[in-house]
């Protein structure tokens, strides 16, 4: 695997992951040691940059750059537990669409179909106004839930093809069962494809996350990149000279939202060598 | 024999024409099956989600307003309240009863889709279309503009492919394509609307306008809609340019390319004619997949700049836990999109001749 995409999208994303994990109790100790920045009115709300505060405070009283660095773990989380769950859901699916033959591929495939084209913002939104207490997981599963129709979409035809291949007759000839072959035979040379559509799913999930948060109906509250651009923007940060407080946020988001990119135009071309070749070698 | 097998030769081209005729009726009247049914599951889920989900809406709704006026909650007048609310909507009713009512008013009843609890006695349906040109305007305008700015320039680029200019254009639109489209709104707003004020990044029309056919008024709506198209533009372009850069640089790898350069067409008439016609295809493809999309996109779009679309009255709606109303632009969103795909989608035999043979 020397694919540089792959290299350095996965390094990008270790350099986040290790903030996520470690920013916040690394900028407490190092910062401010003893106090308390992320708690609410420990300063004056909306202070501007300064060497005490580098991005300013913002307006509950906490230190912006704390909000920010604690802010990256829960979208990233959002983000891998929608996608682990929509990747999921979509594998199980489009693997049982693609393998199944006949009437039952045919309603498969239209029911795919349909649920792929139904907008799902609205029925989040809808679905945000029942709930009345959000936590993170809840959010993830149900973010999860709704994106499932695009992975099994993509993976149906993958299985489709690989179905037909003379090694899977083989394996069905020498009596393994339709277990056997789809998770000896079939699945396998499908993994750096699932790892794609996971990477895709990852990136779908935060996108709609910090969309919802954006037009005030996410899971208020949650301490996500989202949230803080949403209550950045709500409080014209930016007319007050905090732009730190907006621009990080979206950069970070931005930033991830790049390596994975570059992971999954790597993986594309793991599982797919000829579009390296007509990319680069004409 | 020999004028007897020409005959026969054009006998048979003309039933082989006839039944590709055939053929694109019938794959239009199935494409309009699975569209019908498609609407009708849709609906159904729709319906059936919202009144499992746990949490009954009457209740919210009066906990909300009675908070909202600051009075105890009287338990015994709210049970009245709900029970006569609960009357009037017809929720008292068993969920399968309610669901073929709810079906014969949508479809027997011309799109009635009740009244809207908060604004009662308002029909829904009519605050939904008082919205829905904004969403549809901004919507199929800024997608039509970002596809054809998109599929002209990445063809360019794919064309392009060794020279410098065409690198830095990758780079540029993969950076955009993977912005989300609301945080280009939100740098518009902020830059373009507040900081430098080169354009108006807030509301329909100025303030002080009132809607009518004057100059005036027609100026300031079109100047309002830059900023809310450009966000939406410039992400979807970008992945369009994109999409069919790749187009382009698989299809120039293409034999037939190379014979008819050797055949001494011109590079223009190879590009126009051999190229991009058929990298055209996949990318009117791409356009129905972008649909559903972008639609939720501008529905964040709406709310930023604070347009009257669609998106905005959900929004005010879902603040209001008016279920309703909720319900009717959910329904009315899903519409839209598959009405919008199944355009595409038949249009797309027109295209492709490959599509109109096989399908």
């Amino acid at each position: 695997m020397r694919n540089s995409g792959i290299i350095i999208g996965s390094i990008m994303l270790a350099i986040i992951v290790l903030v996520a994990l470690f920013g916040p109790a690394l900028v407490n100790q190092l910062i401010f040691p003893g106090e308390r920045p992320g708690m609410r009115g420990s300063y004056r709300p909306y202070q501007l940059d300064s060497a005490q505060h580098p991005i300013g405070t913002d307006g509950d009283g906490r230190d912006g750059l704390m909000v920010f660095v604690s802010s990256i773990g829960p979208s990233l989380q959002i983000g891998v537990i929608a996608g682990a769950t929509s990747t999921f859901l979509g594998v199980v699916i489009g693997f049982l669409a693609g393998y199944a033959r006949g009437r039952l591929d045919t309603l498969s495939r239209i029911l795919i179909d349909m649920v792929l084209v139904i907008p799902t913002l609205p029925l989040l939104l809808m679905l945000a106004a029942y709930i009345e207490r959000w936590d993170l997981y809840k959010l993830a599963l149900i973010l999860g839930v709704f994106g499932w129709s695009f992975v099994a979409r993509v993976i149906r035809p993958q299985v489709q093809s690989l179905r037909e291949r003379s090694y899977v007759d083989l394996a069905v000839l020498s009596g393994e069962n339709p277990l056997e072959i789809i998770f000896l035979e079939l699945l396998p040379p499908l993994l750096p494809y699932i790892g794609y559509v996971f990477s895709l799913s990852i990136v779908g999930s935060m996108l709609a996350e910090a969309g919802l948060q954006i037009i005030g109906l996410g899971a208020g509250g949650l301490p996500t990149l989202g949230f803080m651009i949403a209550k950045g923007f709500r409080e014209s940060v930016i007319a007050i000279g905090l732009v730190g407080q907006m621009l990080l946020p979206a950069g970070a988001l931005i930033y991830v939202f790049l390596a994975l990119n570059l992971i999954n135009t790597g993986l594309d071309e793991v599982f797919n060598p000829r579009l390296k070749t007509t990319v680069e070698g004409k | 024999m020999a004028t007897d097998s020409a005959t026969r030769a054009i006998k048979t081209d003309e039933n082989r024409d006839a039944a590709g005729r055939r053929e694109i009726y019938l794959y239009a009247l199935r494409r309009f099956g699975v569209y019908l049914f498609t609407l009708w599951a849709a609906i159904t889920v729709a319906f059936f989600i919202f009144r499992l989900v746990p949490g009954d809406p009457m209740n919210i709704l009066l906990g909300n307003l009675t908070r909202a006026e600051g009075r105890q909650r009287d338990k015994a007048a709210e049970e009245a309240i709900i029970a006569q609310y609960r009357q009037i909507f017809g929720m008292d009713d068993p969920l399968p009863i309610q669901y073929l009512n709810y079906l014969r008013k949508a479809v027997l009843g011309g799109l009635d889709l009740g009244p809207s609890f908060v604004e009662y006695p308002a029909q829904t349906k009519d605050l939904v279309f008082r919205r829905m040109p904004w969403t549809i305007g901004i919507f199929t305008t800024s997608v039509l503009l970002a596809w054809i700015a998109g599929t002209g320039l990445g063809a360019l680029i794919g064309w392009l492919q060794r020279s410098r200019l065409s690198r830095l254009a990758v780079v540029l639109s993969t950076l955009l394509q993977i912005t989300p489209v609301y945080l280009v709104a939100l740098a518009l707003i902020i830059y373009v609307g507040y900081s430098w004020r080169l354009l108006p990044a807030g509301g329909p029309y100025a303030r002080h306008l009132q809607p009518a056919w004057t100059w005036e008024f027609i100026s300031s709506l079109l100047t309002h809609a830059i900023l809310p198209m450009l966000s939406n533009i410039i992400v979807i372009g970008a992945g369009f340019t994109l999409g069919m850069r790749a187009l382009m640089i698989s299809v120039l790898g293409e034999d037939y390319l190379t014979f008819a350069r050797a055949k001494g067409l011109s590079p223009f008439t190879v590009l126009k004619d051999y190229a991009f016609r058929n990298a055209l295809i996949p990318q009117v493809t791409a356009l129905a997949i972008i649909v559903g999309a972008t639609l939720n996109g501008t529905f964040i779009i709406e709310v930023l700049f604070q347009l009257p679309g669609l998106g905005t009255l959900f929004v005010q709606a879902m603040g209001l836990r008016d279920f309703n109303t909720m319900q009717a632009v959910v329904l009315f969103s899903i519409f839209a999109v598959l009405t919008l795909t199944l355009i595409v989608d038949l249009a797309l035999p027109l295209l492709d001749p490959r599509v109109r043979r096989t399908a």
